[in-house]
């Protein structure tokens, strides 16, 4: 059974990604432009490549492993940095992304996305009415402020336990510092390396 | 199989003369269209719809392409085609018997699928399209009921474009003997109770367990698709053998 499950779990994410798009009221103009493109997407770590289908209305998944428009193969490491495109070179460069295929499509892709903006409020509203979607929503926006608050606080706990408590870390000062005291050493090697060959002849 | 001289062929575990089983199993189908698809969510406790997916993600299939549902009954496939190879492609749905093609259509325009779908009542065993004209044909639960599946292969092998792909969704044998176990009883006696309870006919649902183990095994359609011509042919056991699905290119 469990050889199933991925089409089980892209089945799903089709359904929510439906759902979402359709609440979003722009997205469908926007998806006209994306339309009969197909993006596939894979993690190095997994044997699952997943295909992105854009149809008029929608993104349908498929998980196999032939030709499309543009493929992307990245490491679950590297995930974090494609964010940056800032970075996009280096990771290339580096081997770890790997694109194939019109690099464009991935932008629009990854365009459609970001600005993907569902109107779940007014859809919640149906249900709730305006004042408690409101509120709800205010809510749900105070927490996610809240939960960044504590995410960025508890990052800093633990710099500071690592490099000044527990001293496991050293402070980027010091790494800097002991970086330009090995540089120093390799040059005074070089010197001496140079002394020792003119002795030498 | 059928046999030549006698012109006889299988219909579940009866024998019938060949002539007699199109219109037996159209029996069948004309009586069990109306539930179909609750009995089929019912039978395979829903597993059906992943067996198709994993169909649809071998197909590989690309917008514009063209597709042929062969058998497709009430359009599963053809609903997950149709918004995949979008306007500029073309899904037709075919099959033999006009009450599926019927509930069919009304369940894909309801889900307004309704510009790139065609839907043609056609014998699989001569199909009415040019040479070379579709880039994938599935037939998913279909081919057992097919009275020469020799003849519906080599008709399918002739309407594939060179390139294309053939993807037959069929029951085939568990390969496990206690799944093999588990399986007949189930089959042999909840299943034909399930169907006189939901669509008032155990007689359909006897059929189709028998049916299903008249069914050649996964080597020997293997073989038979061989032999039409298929090159590549491969297959992937479902759910421990009770389906398998085979693919073959036609190059």
């Amino acid at each position: 059974m469990l050889q199933l499950a991925p089409q089980w779990l892209t089945g799903l994410a089709e359904k929510a990604l439906t759902e979402i798009i359709a609440l979003d009221p722009a997205a469908q103009s926007r998806l006209q432009r994306l339309s009969g493109r197909q993006l596939a997407f894979q993690l190095t770590e997994f044997d699952w490549r997943l295909v992105l289908t854009a149809t008029k209305d929608s993104i349908a998944l498929n998980l196999h492993q032939e030709a499309v428009d543009c493929a992307i193969r990245a490491s679950l490491s590297s995930l974090r940095q494609l964010r940056d495109p800032n970075q996009l070179t280096h990771l290339i460069k580096t081997d770890a992304v790997q694109i194939d295929g019109d690099i464009q499509i991935a932008q629009q892709f990854s365009n459609f996305f970001q600005q993907l903006n569902p109107d779940w409020q007014s859809h919640v509203a149906r249900y709730l009415g305006d004042g408690l979607t409101h509120k709800l929503s205010l809510l749900l926006s105070q927490l996610a402020m809240l939960i960044r608050h504590k995410q960025q606080s508890l990052q800093q706990l633990t710099t500071e336990l690592l490099q000044d408590e527990l001293q496991l870390s050293p402070h980027p000062v010091e790494v800097t510092q002991f970086c330009t005291e090995v540089s120093q050493l390799h040059a005074r090697l070089e010197r001496l390396q140079q002394q020792l060959k003119l002795w030498q002849e | 199989m059928s046999d030549s001289n006698s012109k006889t062929t299988h219909f579940g575990y009866k024998t019938v003369a060949e002539d007699d089983k199109v219109s037996l199993v159209a029996n069948v189908f004309h009586s069990v269209a109306a539930k179909y698809d609750v009995m089929n969510d019912l039978m395979s406790f829903g597993i059906h719809r992943l067996w198709k997916r994993f169909t649809l993600d071998c197909s590989a299939v690309r917008p514009g392409q063209k597709v042929l549902d062969l058998a497709g009954g009430t359009g599963d496939l053809t609903a997950l085609f149709s918004k995949r190879v979008g306007p500029g492609g073309k899904v037709v749905l075919a099959d033999i018997n006009a009450s599926m093609l019927a509930v069919g259509r009304d369940k894909l325009r309801d889900q307004g699928l309704v510009d790139n779908i065609e839907y043609v009542q056609a014998n699989a065993e001569a199909l009415p399209f040019a040479d070379n004209s579709f880039d994938i044909i599935t037939i998913a639960f279909g081919l057992r009921n097919v009275t020469n599946k020799d003849a519906a292969l080599a008709s399918m092998f002739r309407v594939l474009k060179p390139g294309g792909r053939l993807l037959v969704l069929e029951f085939s044998k568990p390969q496990s003997e206690l799944l093999n176990k588990a399986y007949d009883f189930y089959s042999f006696n909840l299943l034909p109770k399930m169907g006189q309870l939901v669509a008032g006919d155990a007689d359909s649902y006897q059929y189709l367990a028998e049916s299903i183990r008249m069914h050649p095994d996964q080597q020997t359609l293997q073989q038979m698709m061989e032999q039409a011509g298929f090159a590549e042919v491969s297959y992937h056991n479902l759910t421990g053998g009770i389906v398998a699905l085979h693919r073959g290119y036609k190059f």
